[in-house]
């Protein structure tokens, strides 16, 4: 059975990395195609044109008034017209028909009012959004309700329910939550409106205050059981006020015994404590901070502040506020408004704790101390203005991943040694660069389904291990150093695999090399030296990759050819590189 | 608990549909569903009513007041 789930495991690293590789190649997004005519048919272009515009309803144009000496035309079009065109009789003039992708940079969103968000700037939010954007959690918004504005249509929504007039539709008659559910997920990167922090979180609308704003302890109550029963990961209360409630605080106990974080408005009467809910032990009380970063002028402080958010200050205009898309309660539209408030503060921490959860973080007190030690911490607050200090999202999230999920770590490690910066695959011209990314890649996913079974300590020697044994050094092989011999950055930039290549200097894989013989060498010498075993462990485990994903790429090799025999050599041995790292693995301790 | 207050109505901007009381020594009190009477920024009423605490509201800027009589002050 054991070697079922062992075949299973390898099989699903191989597949990830192969996919992966695909689906790099097809993401590309693009509505219109480039049609490039050669020069000798000028001519026939002219003809071509009227038949493509009669045959697809569509107007090529040149692609710019630059266009006109290489002939590029543009036509509107999508995967299918691709196709189309590249079936028809016309292809035959033109040098190429490519999709004319759209490059955009994923930092910044494209959402036109986003420059005017500084309080996601002064979280430190982009950052984050490199990790994470929050798909995969649930956050509950127990408030007015939520209507769905334009600038919600892209997010997701799970059912909610409507506790003032008990029906499932919890629709927004205020404003309010609708614009609280904005700063958690509003649709952003959609070319529209205002952006929000965890927009690819789901959102769970909870109707508890009226049209006025006002709602009894026994609703919110409900409401928090109802998320908590609904597999909500974050509620944010954004309301406060009366005295203790023990049925509310049953209810904030439950919910977090349930897993859930609850995060909570400070209140805005610039008083000493804050309100409840946000007092409640379990619960995450959020102080707002103006758009200089110090305490908002309404804001409570001391008891019950654990820490600050931005809740905007209008005092100098709405620039201050909080902007996100909500409706005008007077007449039911929807209208960018900016707000202001501790309401406004505590959905930025709901939003940042989503990007936390996201981040593989589920227990709410590690969450919470997360959020808690991630935060910048503001000195001489004697008052207790700020709590642990001032939201940081890029900082919450970098803590949430660091000794939580190593692959992530490894990623980025990755990703900062220039591994995954698209220059060295899109103009570094090294061949065969990205199956070689994506076999580093993809053993280090096997890696970690290993450590599930099998428990060891993470070392670097382990992730040397696993690029040596999978793709080497790779974008080194592009490097030429004047006057200097080349083969030894062709060493280190292959696969320990594929050095029987470089030494031979041909592209056919040695089976000395391409085996098992090295990874069981060098566990034999290793395996009693501390590091130098993750290292042979890692490059197993690596080489089990490589030589999986060439059973499947199938190269020449040596003395055995392209057919069968070798694809049978090569898949053996992976298995074999598979055995050995498990039998290595046994013999790791888990540290207590 | 009935008590009774006077005041100034005031409009805070903290929450669409938010109104408020301010006395003459600065205590806030956030009225829950006031009369259309007493929705008007300025205006000095005395008020009898009863505080809310089983009742949270989105403005969080004081003890919620539900009126049950009220007097404007000319």
């Amino acid at each position: 059975m054991k070697k079922v789930v062992w075949l299973g495991l390898f099989l699903i690293g191989l597949f990830a990395a192969l996919w992966a590789y695909l689906g790099t190649v097809n993401r590309g997004e693009f509505d219109s195609i480039l049609l490039d005519f050669r020069a000798d048919e000028a001519a026939e272009i002219e003809p071509a044109l009227q038949a493509i515009a009669a045959e697809f309803g569509v107007e090529p144009r040149l692609n710019s008034s630059f266009s006109q000496a290489e002939q590029v035309y543009r036509v509107s079009g999508d995967r299918e017209r691709l196709r189309a065109l590249r079936r028809s009789p016309l292809a035959k003039l033109t040098e190429r028909i490519e999709p004319n992708y759209r490059y955009h940079t994923l930092e910044s969103p494209n959402d036109p009012d986003y420059p005017k968000q500084w309080n996601f700037r002064s979280i430190n939010l982009e950052p984050a959004w490199d990790k994470t954007q929050g798909a995969g959690v649930t956050v509950a918004v127990i408030d007015t309700g939520i209507a769905r504005v334009p600038d919600l249509e892209k997010t997701e929504f799970v059912e909610g329910y409507d506790f003032v007039n008990d029906r499932t539709d919890a629709a927004d008659d205020n404003g309010h939550g609708t614009h609280v559910a904005g700063t958690i997920a509003q649709s952003t990167n959609n070319d529209y409106g205002v952006a929000g922090i965890a927009y690819r979180a789901k959102l769970m609308p909870l109707k508890v205050l009226s049209a006025s704003g006002s709602g009894e302890v026994a609703d919110i109550a409900e409401a928090i059981r109802f998320a908590a029963d609904h597999q909500a990961d974050v509620i944010n209360l954004s309301l406060g006020g009366g005295g203790e409630s023990q049925i509310l605080r049953d209810a904030i106990d439950y919910a977090h015994d349930k897993g859930v974080v609850i995060v909570a408005a400070a209140g805005n009467a610039n008083q000493n404590s804050a309100t409840y809910p946000a007092r409640y032990p379990h619960v995450i009380g959020v102080a707002a901070l103006g758009p200089a970063g110090d305490k908002a002028p309404y804001s409570n402080f001391g008891a019950g502040i654990d820490i600050a958010a931005p809740g905007g200050s209008k005092v100098d205009g709405d620039l201050g506020g909080i902007l996100q898309h909500t409706i005008d309660p007077a007449t039911g539209q929807p209208i960018f408004a900016a707000y202001e408030g501790t309401s406004m503060a505590a959905p930025h921490v709901a939003g940042v704790a989503a990007l936390v959860k996201a981040s593989g973080i589920d227990n709410p007190d590690e969450v919470f101390n997360v959020l808690q030690q991630s935060a910048r911490a503001v000195p001489d607050d004697a008052l207790n203005y700020y709590g642990a200090g001032q939201l940081d999202a890029a900082n919450a999230v970098q803590l949430a991943e660091r000794g939580n999920v190593d692959f992530r770590d490894f990623f980025r490690w990755l990703r900062d040694n220039g591994y995954l910066n698209p220059r060295f695959w899109v103009d570094g011209g090294v061949a065969a660069l990205l199956p070689k990314l994506l076999m580093v890649l993809g053993s280090y996913l096997l890696a970690i389904f290993l450590r599930y079974y099998f428990p060891f300590q993470w070392t670097w020697g382990l992730g040397a291990g696993l690029i040596a044994g999978s793709g080497g050094l790779f974008f080194l092989r592009g490097f030429y150093i004047f006057d200097l011999p080349q083969w030894p950055l062709r060493l280190v930039g292959s696969p320990i695999a594929e050095w029987g290549n470089v030494i031979q200097g041909s592209a056919v894989l040695n089976p000395a090399f391409a085996s098992v013989l090295i990874p069981l060498g060098l566990i034999l010498l290793l395996l009693g030296h501390p590091q130098g075993k993750g290292w042979a462990i890692g490059t197993t485990i690596g080489m089990a990759v490589f030589l999986g994903v060439a059973a499947i790429a199938n190269p020449p090799l040596l003395w055995l050819g392209m057919g069968l025999p070798a694809r049978s050599f090569l898949a053996i041995n992976a298995l074999l590189c598979l055995g050995l790292a498990r039998l290595a693995l046994k013999t790791e301790v888990r540290p207590a | 608990m009935s008590l009774q207050i006077t005041g100034t109505i005031a409009r805070p901007g903290l929450g669409p549909g938010t109104w408020a009381v301010i006395t003459a020594t600065g205590e806030t009190y956030e009225l829950k569903d006031p009369p259309s009477e007493l929705k008007q920024v300025g205006l000095q009423v005395r008020l009898q009513g009863q505080l809310r605490p089983d009742v949270m509201t989105l403005a969080m800027i004081g003890p919620v007041l539900e009126i049950q009589s009220f007097t404007i002050v000319p």
